[in-house]
């Protein structure tokens, strides 16, 4: 490298370079970034010159490996140039196939391009890449076309044009003025006017000053700085340069963290070429200004990354911060005027400088100018560094860009600011993100990190974290931060522990409000953020762990046994009673089962099991079956349960349950083991409520209702039936002492379309209703069932087992994000029955004996604020379809008679105490889809326990329902490795061939044998025997 | 050269710059992997820093051991990302595994493990590394497997 000495120097060589370089040469650049080399980027750099080599292309096609492109997801990443086509996750042995037929016959290797995980399809090019398409790259655009260990390439694409325009044509000041009228903010966090900071810098007096970059990015989540040092130092080194010469040092210093090894290597390389370079050294480009720099790497302490830590730790001391003011504008380094910049702040000078003030000032927002580099990891499906102009929403960096959640999971908070940030719900995700807006919902946009969370993260659990991580941080020079930090570390540890008291919150709240106002630095200063913040949004995680013991996301270990328990409404011990199926005794399995809830044939059938949506197995190949084998213990019970059933004796108290409904039945049933004397209220001829009227018989036979009722009968519940209830004072009147309130929601919710009263259009839950009490309804020709729930799936089965034709579902929004259960889909699919997706009726009209219907096509629009993606109409889209019978089921609203007296809200639904299921009317408690909204039979079995709970104790008793039925477990039998290892799915299920399903009501599933069901039993992790 | 010879070339580096401390303690780590007490005297006596200074800061800063370290030196990342993908899992099984909890080295001197916080990887969450080589992708089985490989 030869030395350049003036400006007019600088430009030949640049022209020389680039007059070298063919645009149209084919060039392949590897992305070499750390987490790229994670991933054997090296086998891959290696078999790519091997291979050229072989071919005799060495020559003819360049090879570049450069920074880090940002994809990191999706690495190794090879780029072929010109065309900018993209290859991901390649391997060494992808190369081969990568010269011989994209290199040499332009043909592309398919298994390796992106595909899109809406549609399927394969995109080949760079920017039609959603991840990169949406993203706005001015500061990360050099990294993918420098090898950062080569001082040419970066000359090639412009570089230290700048600092030689700064040099040679601009004042110090003018500079300054330039950076000012830019608004550059700074990008380490707290986002002071650079430009300013400069000008402190420059008028304060001293003989010496210092510049420095501060890459002690400490955030854990985040290394965009990491990415830019190793990528693309001189960027780094130029704006360095630049900012030295506006306020007047000759001296620099760049401050790594020692874990970012490729950094320090890069960067020392980058000064050695620039010092050869000349651009660094006396002189430089013949200006007369002078500048060294220097390397110093931190020593693992997170508090470094403050600035007067910093300098502390510059000067050979430990990082402990001094009060400011005096800033280190006036004194820093040594006591002398300094200024230190974060390495994404500095990164941005030289394009400044390049291209003007209103370059940069025209993106971003008001306040917030420029670009943003956010690294956005977690729960996301595009993993990586992404560039993004400054007041782009939350929603779109994580939906356009980040491709939304993975596997299916809902959005729960994006924690943005590191440790000194907050956590942001989904109501919020339409903020647009800079340095102001996100202050405002009580975040920071800090340096970058953007952390996805889903619903498998637990909330008080994160703030649990980054106390701990402030806690080994701390200094330890201020009081009220060593030892508030420790003190609220402590209170959340006995929380997640199930240890907690309601008190905790308040004494939270008020440590917080101390360690931030006393204090000395931003550590103590913002360590109460994620702590306040999570308490902001999620209050109800922290009562649950407190009052209830229980922690939804299945995270904090102390509390949860085992996954599938812990998701289970009812908490039934699944992992017990899958091992005593596997041991052959079913009967004690149906009793470990009973434990909990007095419906296990009922959920054994038609449970939309939530335990198997958080089994462990299903991480591997699939989830356990739960539910198939629950079914199958009930399918084989003995009865012992019944010996073990204790029933307290009478305690002279009523108990009316309104509603023989999964919440009813299950409340009467433990009030009546209470010993109240129990009776039930029924207005339809039949018990059962939705599980008889709702859900047909093919999917759960009538006599195994019928028998689960019964033993609810035998131990003291009287059931009325035809006997609706008009008023409760009635019920009052005739004695009882409480009354449970559980009348489901049963009416349909209007579409608000249209003709939607036009004759032909009925409700799917009232044609239920009718088919499953024995009605006749006569159905025939083409039917439409508008919907995507259970509702809408088994009204559209029972109307081809009513003689329909053609069955259509229509639903608005994609398979996807169908509320029903997949086998329920399934099987009606199987049934001929047809699913138009992405569609909706607007018009009905009857005409000529027939319901004609106007439908629009809908495409995904933009995510709402429930994390899911909005229907849109599409403009002239329309279509016209004729129909015999048309059927509702987008939805259910509860009807609760006025004279009831309760306080009715949104849906109907009644209003009670979250904890207690109490209504405000004395003595009355409700639970089940009244309370809920249509929700689930196992949600309302859950709600029915609750209420037994509190009318017991309201009645003068202690709650206790909870029974032994099961005789104790010994030893469980020692772990199968064989057996549970390797790739194993469930067995198949039996089912009735397809042809005969839909001649009548018999069962559809058939289920399994003894055979199946024990070797099921053996892929159990029995995730309840992990030590704790 | 032996070690000892090594270590005094590092800190006659060094010598006179009271300010580098810190810079000639890193690279000494990096050499010998510890720092045993002889060698912070060594230190403090030529770089003209007094002891309490140098026990502050090697106290104060995580990078330093001043116990020997293991053969392989295992580091799990505990950086949020990581966490948030069952991080804290798979410290779980490295720590079933070696036997040993983070800050520690076990008996034999094979494994010294210890927690960081992010190492830059979050796209390869959860991840660990072991002498300086990144595992991505870690699962609490797979960590074990991964470790086996270890003599």
């Amino acid at each position: 490298m030869t030395k350049i000495n003036s400006q007019a120097e600088l430009e030949e060589y640049r022209k020389n370079l680039r007059s070298k370089t063919d645009p149209n040469k084919r060039w392949v650049s590897l992305c070499s970034g750390s987490a790229c080399n994670a991933s054997s980027s090296a086998e891959v750099a290696t078999a790519i010159e091997n291979e050229l080599e072989k071919h005799g292309l060495s020559g003819s096609v360049g090879f570049k490996r450069t920074g880090c492109h940002g994809f990191c997801e999706k690495g190794p990443i090879v780029d072929i140039h010109p065309e900018k086509i993209c290859y991901f996750n390649v391997a060494a042995t992808d190369v081969p196939e990568i010269i011989s037929e994209t290199i040499k016959e332009n043909r592309l290797i398919d298994r390796l391009l992106y595909t899109d995980p809406a549609t399927g399809e394969k995109i080949a090019h760079e920017s039609d890449i959603p991840f990169y398409k949406h993203q706005g790259r001015i500061v990360f655009s050099s990294n993918s076309k420098v090898d950062p260990k080569n001082i040419d390439d970066y000359l090639a694409v412009g570089g230290y044009s700048a600092l030689a325009k700064a040099l040679c044509e601009m004042k110090p000041q003018q500079v300054i003025d330039t950076v000012k009228e830019a608004g550059l903010r700074g990008r380490g966090g707290a986002g002071f006017p650079t430009g300013r900071k400069w000008e402190f810098a420059r008028n304060n007096p001293g003989d010496t000053k210092y510049v420095i970059v501060n890459a002690d990015e400490g955030d854990p989540g985040a290394y965009m700085d990491r990415s830019l040092l190793e990528g693309n130092p001189h960027a780094v080194l130029e704006g360095l340069l630049i900012g030295a010469y506006a306020i007047g040092a000759h001296q620099g210093y760049i401050y790594v963290r020692q874990e970012y090894p490729l950094a320090v290597e890069n960067v020392n390389i980058a000064i050695k070429q620039a010092e050869e370079a000349g651009f660094i050294g006396k002189n430089i480009l013949g200006s007369g200004f002078g500048f060294t720099v220097e390397v110093a790497q931190g020593a693992g302490a997170f508090v470094c990354g403050e600035e007067t830590a910093l300098l502390r730790s510059l000067e050979g001391k430990p990082g402990e911060p001094k009060a400011r003011p005096p800033f280190p504008a006036e004194s820093g380094l040594w006591g002398m005027p300094t200024n230190i910049n974060n390495v994404e702040t500095w990164v941005n000078v030289p394009m400044i400088i390049n291209n003007g003030a209103n370059f940069f000032a025209a993106i971003g927002t008001d306040g917030s100018k420029g670009t943003k580099i956010f690294s956005l990891v977690g729960k996301v499906n595009n993993t990586g560094l992404v560039e993004v102009p400054m007041g782009i929403t939350l929603k779109d960096i994580i939906y356009k860009v980040g491709g939304g959640v993975p596997k299916g999971k809902k959005f729960k908070a994006v924690q943005t600011g590191g440790p000194s940030g907050g956590c942001i719900p989904t109501e919020h995700l339409g903020r647009g993100v800079d340095f102001d807006e996100l202050a405002k919902v009580g975040a920071i946009m800090g340096s970058g990190g953007m952390i996805v969370m889903d619903e498998d993260t637990c909330m008080v659990d994160m703030a649990r974290y980054f106390l701990a991580f402030l806690t080994e941080e701390s200094c330890g020079k201020c009081v009220p931060c060593r030892e508030g930090i420790r003190q609220m570390l402590k209170i959340l540890t006995n929380i997640t522990q199930g240890k907690g008291k309601m008190s905790d919150i308040d004494r939270l709240e008020r440590l917080a409000k101390t360690t931030a106002s006393a204090s000395l630095c931003a550590l103590g200063k913002t360590a109460p953020s994620p702590v306040l913040s999570t308490l902001r949004y999620f209050r109800h995680e922290y009562e649950e762990h407190i009052k209830k013991h229980h922690c939804r996301a299945g995270v904090c270990k102390k509390l949860v046994k085992s996954p599938c328990q812990n998701a289970c409404p009812a908490g039934v011990d699944v992992p017990r009673y899958v091992r005593a199926i596997g041991a052959g005794k079913f009967g004690e399995a149906v009793a470990v089962i009973r434990e909990k809830i007095p419906f296990p044939a009922v959920c054994g059938y038609v449970c939309v099991h939530y335990c198997e949506s958080k089994c462990r197995r299903g991480e591997l190949e699939e989830a356990i079956a739960i539910r198939e084998l629950k079914r199958f213990a009930a399918d084989h019970d003995d009865g012992s349960w019944k010996q073990n059933f204790k029933a307290t004796p009478a305690t002279g108290k009523k108990v009316a349950i309104v509603g023989s409904g999964p919440a009813g039945l299950t409340a009467a049933y433990y009030a009546a083991k209470l010993g109240h004397d129990t009776t039930v209220f029924e207005a339809l001829p039949k018990t059962g409520g939705m599980m008889r009227v709702g859900i047909p018989s093919y999917r759960l036979p009538d006599e195994i209702l019928d028998r689960e009722i019964k033993d609810i009968e035998d131990i003291g519940v009287k059931i009325k039936t035809n006997s609706p209830v008009e008023s409760l004072d009635e019920l009052f009147a005739q004695g009882f002492n409480a009354i449970f309130v559980g009348v489901g929601a049963h009416r349909g919710t209007s579409m608000g379309m249209e003709g939607e009263t036009t004759p032909g259009i009925v409700d799917g839950i009232d044609l239920l209703r009718e088919v499953n009490l024995g009605k006749e309804v006569k159905v025939g020709g083409k039917v439409l069932v508008v919907g995507g729930g259970n509702v809408a799936i088994d009204a559209a089965r029972t109307a081809r087992r009513l003689g329909a034709s053609e069955v259509t579902i229509v639903y608005r929004r994609t398979r996807s994000e169908m509320p029903a259960s997949e086998e329920e889909i399934e099987e009606a699919l199987e049934e001929g029955i047809e699913i138009v997706y992405l569609a909706t009726p607007t018009k009905a009209k009857k005409m000529d004996g027939k319901v004609k219907v106007k439908f629009i096509r809908m495409e995904l629009g933009d995510v709402d604020t429930s994390g899911r993606r909005t229907p849109v109409p599409i403009e002239d889209s329309e279509f016209v379809k004729e129909y015999d019978l048309v059927v509702k089921a987008i939805g259910q609203e509860s009807l609760v008679p006025d004279k009831f007296g309760l306080v009715v809200e949104r849906g109907g639904r009644i209003k009670v105490d979250s904890d207690t299921l109490a209504t405000p009317r004395d003595g009355v408690f409700a639970g089940g889809d009244v309370v809920i909204g249509p929700a689930s039979v196992i949600e309302a079995i859950a709600l029915g326990r609750e209420a037994a709970i509190a009318m017991d104790k309201y009645l003068g008793g202690e709650g206790k329902i909870d029974e032994v039925l099961a005789p104790p477990e010994g030893e469980p039998a020692a772990f199968n490795l064989e057996e549970a290892e390797g790739e194993k799915h469930r067995p198949l299920v039996d089912m009735l061939p397809i042809d005969e399903r839909v001649k009548g009501y018999a069962q559809v599933v058939l289920g399994w044998d003894i055979e199946r069901a024990k070797m099921e039993t053996l892929r159990c992790l029995r995730c309840d025997l992990e030590k704790h | 050269m032996d070690g000892n010879d090594k270590i005094d070339l590092i800190i006659d580096k060094y010598d006179g710059k009271p300010g580098s401390v810190i810079q000639a303690l890193l690279e000494i780590q990096r050499e010998h992997r510890w720092l045993p007490r002889e060698v912070l005297l060594k230190v403090s006596e030529k770089l003209d820093v007094p002891m309490s200074r140098i026990q502050h800061i090697v106290t104060f800063y995580k990078a330093f051991s001043l116990a020997p370290k293991g053969r392989h030196e295992v580091h799990v990342c505990m950086g949020t990302a990581c966490h948030v993908r069952g991080g804290a899992r798979v410290l779980d099984a490295v720590e079933n595994k070696t036997g040993i909890k983070p800050g520690q080295t076990d008996a034999e001197l094979k494994f010294s493990l210890k927690t960081v916080n992010c190492l830059g990887c979050c796209a390869l969450g959860p991840v660990m590394e072991i002498d300086g080589k990144t595992h991505g992708k870690m699962a609490p089985a797979k960590a074990e497997e991964v470790l086996k490989n270890y003599e």
